[in-house]
């Protein structure tokens, strides 16, 4: 019997090393081969609503420039890993990228915990990772470096953007429900938090909160009925934004109490409602295919269009926003150098279809816009759009470098 | 905080209308688990087709027939995989160990939600309520969503329906029998292979339900199968395998704790189910009512 | 017993095979050191479940839990006290042995499928409070960057010390799979109530069994931190625990090594396989069904049959 326990260990030993040498490493780093670009994301479940348009406008514009030569006379390639949403694939395949795939630059995430994640590895290796679609703030604050940037907005800048829109409603009673997870509480503290500031006279007279992906909300919405607060602010993200929709006008909630729902306006959210999602829903997105109405704006979605059939989405403007800022700042530094990357990549502005983006020298945080406003239908499209923008200025939204101090101890 | 009757009330009604998808869905699951002894993990997958072919069937449509047509096609389509799984692979795997049977299931669950992407994309998806069932009513001066009215009616009709099948009929009689001594009904003469089939269609069927039933109330999307699973087997155990009566005292202290709860405690809403079974297991270590294994 | 190790036919093998192991980060390029090293602690994992799964019979639906106990442990003790290293790593697998006590004094009460549910219950509890605790666990964000020290700064390093923490750990395992108290297991998988009428006090021998188990989970746990310096609420969430309890299953749960190859088997898979395309779980999906109907006993398992007649041979030429 003893033998053949060990036999049968033997055999196993030979089947790990066969799986090892299974995929050779391939290429080694070829001094004047394509800069490669990992993106490491969520390419099943629903947060592909967000990465898809990520991926495929960053593609779009990666396309533009390699057919025109590419950059510092290399093309730009990248490649693609799907992390199922979970941290340790997401983090083993980002050493993955790095090690075996010798990418220059890291980029991807819509997962906080598999960003800080992979954040912290980027550091211990020294490689430049930007961030396309994570929203907690401590990616770029509490736990910012040197070698982490982010081109979309956080939960601090939501806040910021959403006291400063909800200061100007005559709203005093309110009542926050979200997502029970840490996307919606850094959410909620950063609008209240900031409310407060704005206007001491408000008060919070209760809160609900519900698992994350809970399919069904309308005991939590006829619960906050009968507590009539005279607006709710809704911390949810995701799928959860549907169901929160729908809920809405199914109950006939968003008739009786204006809600505010970061993203509500956004075209993620409302395309798969079509016709049933809730008018009046008030909402902030940084971007949308309709506004602004400038010509740069109208050129990227028809470039985005023509390629792909939809109207781009938010994600589409962080997939330009990271090909424009990688491309911008591989020319400033005059060559493939990660340090020097990095250095031309702070501070570095960039021309985008909402404007002029620059990303902040100090915590490498993109200072985005963000737009306010109420969910409408229209004749023209088959779905709500947003109506009564506000844009609230990138100064306004942006956490100030003291509050970041503070949030890393310095 | 104080609350009035009519909020109670609504609340309890709310709670009450989501127990009956649940309840459809896990009497299914209880009557695969009660009949040929089976953890059927994939039942969440099948769900979940059930729901992405209602939006599917829908949209073929123009105005709310489509919803009425797919709440007929799509449970017909989710028993049609299923009966198609069945003959092709599981019908060959009974004599195995319980927890083989729990790895195939798992098995299928994979290869179900992959082709579910493939064939529906990653987006999520939603459908609307049909006309007649769109928006609320007034309740005692609260307001209360019609579809949810129409819940609470169906959920009872489905459990009518699924106990005079297994009373009245001979094959709902048989796979009593069946989940009992199987080996006597073999004994009996009885082709037990195919009275496998028809409940492992008949549960998959009812998942197809939960999934047709739950399409407009949710967004669709994928992962679905995995919030439903777990809390769908958590109802079966805490109110016995395999009976079906069970599936609804199950499904209606989650539903009904689950909206009280949201009331009184939102902050702990998150743990409640999970309680619940805990107590349920400790007080009556083989569920609230009399369980066929 | 040395003598009796060095004399026996498998003794060469084995020594060759620890040698390439232990040669192999010097030769083998990073990215594999690293997925070794993975392998070895999801493998560790997946044993230490089949320790009460397929030796004791029990529906241990929650594993991942005491792995996550384990990991957080050590991870918080590092993070937020001033604690030697060593008492980290001593006390995460003794944290996770005591949550294995205790949630396993109610478990083992119950059998089969209501063992599992009652134990995926409580285990969620736990995990909530993980989840929901953002003061002290970091909630879903997790905590990440935990600093160790130098002697295990580099991934080599770390290699090293998580196989020869990996390698005791399989010796104390088999050495307890052979002893009396694991033979006695096995008697009550295979028939609990004949043991219990024998006068074996069958529930105190199944909470011993899940005590250990989970130890080693929790050792398991604190590997996981040392390679990868991360910890997460997901890791104890039951959908980890469902993929370990797969590992087993796959690899052949009534052997004693089947798990490690059923760990080696998706690791691999989703690295490799995940290169290539979106869709590896739908391979995976595949691949356990041909192993269902193939090899019913799982991998390791047909390997065993398949030498059966061998070890027959051998076994009544020793007598």
């Amino acid at each position: 019997m003893e033998r053949v326990i060990h036999r049968r260990n033997f055999l196993l030993f030979p089947v790990i090393l066969g799986l090892m040498f299974l995929v050779h490493p391939v290429l080694d780093v070829k001094a004047q081969g394509p800069i490669k670009v990992g993106i490491i994301d969520t390419y099943s479940g629903p947060p592909t609503t967000y990465t898809y348009d990520v991926r495929d406008a960053f593609k779009l514009a990666i396309d533009e420039v390699n057919a025109k030569g590419g950059v510092l006379k290399r093309k730009i390639e990248f490649t693609t890993r799907d992390d199922k949403f979970k941290v340790d694939i997401c983090l083993s395949m980002a050493k993955e990228l790095i090690m075996m795939e010798k990418v220059d630059i890291l980029m991807g995430t819509i997962n906080s915990a598999a960003t800080l994640a992979v954040s912290e590895y980027c550091k211990t290796e020294k490689i430049p990772f930007i961030v396309t679609f994570s929203k907690s703030e401590k990616i770029t604050g509490e736990k910012g470096h040197r070698y982490i940037f982010s081109i979309t907005e956080n939960t601090a800048m939501i806040g910021k953007a959403a006291a400063a829109g909800l200061a100007k409603k005559p709203y005093v009673k309110y009542w926050i429900a979200g997502d029970d997870y840490e996307y919606g509480h850094a959410l909620a503290d950063g609008v209240w938090g900031n409310l407060k500031k704005l206007k001491p006279g408000v008060e919070l007279i209760g809160q609900s909160w519900w698992k994350v992906g809970e399919p069904e909300l309308t005991p939590y919405l006829t619960a906050i009925t009968a507590a009539k607060p005279d607006a709710v602010i809704f911390a949810t993200g995701g799928a959860s934004m549907v169901n929160a929709m729908k809920a809405a006008k199914a109950t006939g909630f968003a008739e009786k109490v204006p809600m505010f729902i970061h993203t509500a306006t956004e075209h993620s959210t409302l395309a798969p409602l079509g016709l049933d999602a809730p008018e009046k829903v008030i909402g902030t997105s940084n971007y949308h295919f309709y506004y602004p109405d400038t010509p740069k704006n109208r050129a990227f979605v028809k470039a985005f269009k023509d390629a792909y059939g939809r109207e781009p989405k938010v994600g589409a403007l962080y997939g330009y926003l990271a090909a424009q800022f990688i491309v911008k700042a591989l020319e400033k530094a005059g060559k493939m150098d990660r340090e020097k990357f990095i250095d031309a990549l702070s501070g570095l502005k960039v021309d985008s279809p909402v404007g002029e983006i620059e990303m902040r020298a100090f915590d490498h945080q993109a200072m985005l816009p963000m737009f306010m406003g109420v969910t409408k239908k229209v004749r023209e499209y088959p779905f709500l759009i947003a109506s009564d923008i506000v844009t609230i200025p990138a100064k306004d939204v942006m956490p100030s470098i003291e509050e970041i101090k503070k949030a890393r101890g310095q | 905080m104080t609350f009035g009757g009519a909020e109670l009330i609504c609340q309890l009604l709310v709670g009450i209308s989501r127990s009956m998808i649940l309840f459809i869905v896990c009497a299914g699951l209880s009557f695969v688990l009660g009949v040929l002894r089976v953890p059927n993990i994939a039942h969440g997958s099948l769900y979940m087709i059930g729901a992405f072919a209602t939006f599917s069937i829908t949209k073929m449509f123009a105005g709310s027939t489509g919803f009425w047509i797919a709440l007929i096609l799509a449970p017909l389509l989710v028993a049609l995989v299923s009966l198609i799984a069945e003959r092709a692979l599981f019908q060959h795997l009974y004599q195995r160990e319980h927890l083989m049977l729990l790895l195939f299931t798992f098995a299928i669950s994979l290869i179900l939600g992959d082709l579910v992407k493939i064939v529906w994309g990653a987006e999520y998806k939603s459908v609307s309520a049909p006309a007649l069932l769109k928006g609320s009513i007034s309740l005692l001066g609260a307001s209360f969503p019609r579809y949810n009215l129409f819940l609470i009616l169906i959920g009872p009709l489905v459990a009518i329906a699924l106990w005079l099948f297994t009373i009245k009929t001979k094959i709902g009689k048989i796979s009593r029998a069946a989940a009992v001594d199987r080996e006597m009904v073999g004994v009996l003469g009885i082709n037990v292979s195919w009275v496998f089939a028809i409940a492992f269609v008949i549960g998959c069927y009812l998942a197809g339900v939960g999934g047709a039933l739950v399409a407009p109330t949710v967004s669709i999307t994928l992962g679905m199968d995995h919030t439903l699973i777990i809390e769908a087997f958590l109802i079966v155990i805490i109110g016995g395998l395999g009976n079906m009566w069970g599936a609804l005292v199950g499904s209606l202290i989650f539903g009904i704790t689950h909206s009280f709860g949201v009331l009184f405690w939102p902050q702990f809403a998150i743990v409640f189910p999970y309680i619940a079974v805990v107590i349920v297991l400790l007080l009556r270590p083989k569920g609230l009512l009399k369980s066929v294994w | 017993m040395f003598e009796r190790m060095i004399r026996s036919n498998w003794f060469v093998p084995i020594t060759v095979i620890l040698i390439i192991l232990f040669l192999l980060p010097i030769a083998a390029p990073r990215f594999y050191v690293y997925i070794l090293a993975l392998i070895y602690v999801t493998a560790l994992l997946a044993m230490s479940l089949n320790m009460v799964v397929g030796h004791g019979g029990m529906f241990q639906f929650h594993h991942a839990v005491f792995y996550g106990v384990g990991a957080y442990t050590v991870a918080l003790m590092l993070t937020k006290t001033k604690l030697p290293l060593w008492v980290g790593f001593i006390a995460g697998p003794l944290v996770a042995a005591i949550t294995g006590l205790i949630i396993g004094w109610f478990c083992v009460r119950l059998t089969r499928l209501y063992f599992g549910m009652l134990q995926i219950s409580l285990g969620s509890l736990i995990w909530a409070i993980v989840f929901r605790w953002y003061s002290f666990t970091g909630g879903d964000d997790g905590i990440h960057g935990v600093s160790m020290p130098s002697f295990l700064s580099s991934l080599n390093h770390s290699y090293y010390f998580i196989l020869v923490v990996f390698l005791i750990c399989l010796v104390l395992m088999y050495m307890i799979f052979r002893s009396p108290f694991g033979s006695t297991l096995q008697a009550i998988r295979d028939n609990a109530q004949r043991c219990e009428a024998v006068g074996i006090n069958v529930r105190l021998y199944q909470l011993g069994g899940i005590v250990v188990a989970t130890f080693f989970a929790g050792v398991a746990g604190v590997l996981f931190v040392v390679l990868e310096r991360s910890v997460f609420a997901e890791m104890l969430f039951w959908v980890l625990s469902l993929e370990i309890f797969i590992m087993c299953l796959l690899g052949g749960w009534f052997t004693f090594a089947g798990p490690i190859l059923g760990a080696a088997m998706i690791v691999a898979l989703r690295t490799f396989v995940g290169k290539y395309t979106e869709y590896w779980t739908l391979i995976l999906g595949v691949i356990l069904i041909l192993v269902i109907f193939f090899l019913p006993e799982g991998v390791m398992g047909f390997f065993q049959d398949l030498l059966k007649p061998a070890s027959k041979e051998l076994s009544e030429r020793g007598r």
